[in-house]
């Protein structure tokens, strides 16, 4: 799981953009669309950055309807102090 | 020259893109997050990117080596030589597929 969090938060071009949501997420879920208002992004940037984090597993999505609310995963949370040294290094 | 050498330049060319742009990218995180994990994969990055300006230099640049590669290295040595250049471009790809993502 390090490996996958150090390649997905600091080893992409959308990485420190990743690393900004998963930070909005920790301090409180929050939904596709405030995530975009809260980090000043495009909707659907922030829609594709979820499914990359959905994807390997750093954020689980709660509720299947439209309006669902993202938190980090279980996973995520077990490595936390990994997240923790990313987080450290954007804005 | 043969067509296992022309894929051979091509693969090449392109792999050296790539590279370039997979450096921009990680030399660009490293200096933000200063992860080992970046560094590694930038100092990989380096090292395959002077492995494939080298070939270029050789098939393509040097006047002298360029129409010694073309004339005189048999077919055999270039389909291996097009056959490790374009493993490396369909790898490069992916891997670029999944970081420019």
């Amino acid at each position: 799981m390090e490996a996958v969090l150090w390649y997905v938060l600091t080893g992409t071009r959308g990485g420190p953009n990743r690393a900004r949501i998963l930070r909005a997420l920790d301090a409180r879920p929050r939904n596709a669309n405030q995530l975009a208002e809260d980090l000043d992004l495009d909707y659907k940037t922030i829609r594709h950055h979820l499914d990359v984090l959905t994807d390997n597993d750093v954020v689980q999505k709660s509720g299947d309807d439209y309006g669902a609310v993202y938190l980090p995963s279980e996973r995520a949370r077990s490595n936390w102090g990994t997240v923790e040294d990313v987080l450290e290094k954007v804005e | 020259m043969s067509l296992w050498a022309d894929a051979a330049k091509v693969a090449t060319g392109l792999n050296v893109v790539l590279l370039a742009v997979l450096l921009a990218v990680w030399v660009r995180n490293y200096l933000q997050f200063r992860s080992k994990h970046t560094l590694g994969l930038a100092l990989f990055c380096v090292f395959l990117l002077a492995h494939n300006a080298v070939y270029f230099y050789i098939y393509l640049v040097d006047p002298m080596l360029s129409g010694w590669f073309s004339t005189a290295v048999p077919v055999l040595v270039w389909r291996f030589l097009m056959a490790l250049a374009v493993f490396e471009t369909l790898g490069l790809a992916v891997l670029a597929w999944t970081t420019l993502d």
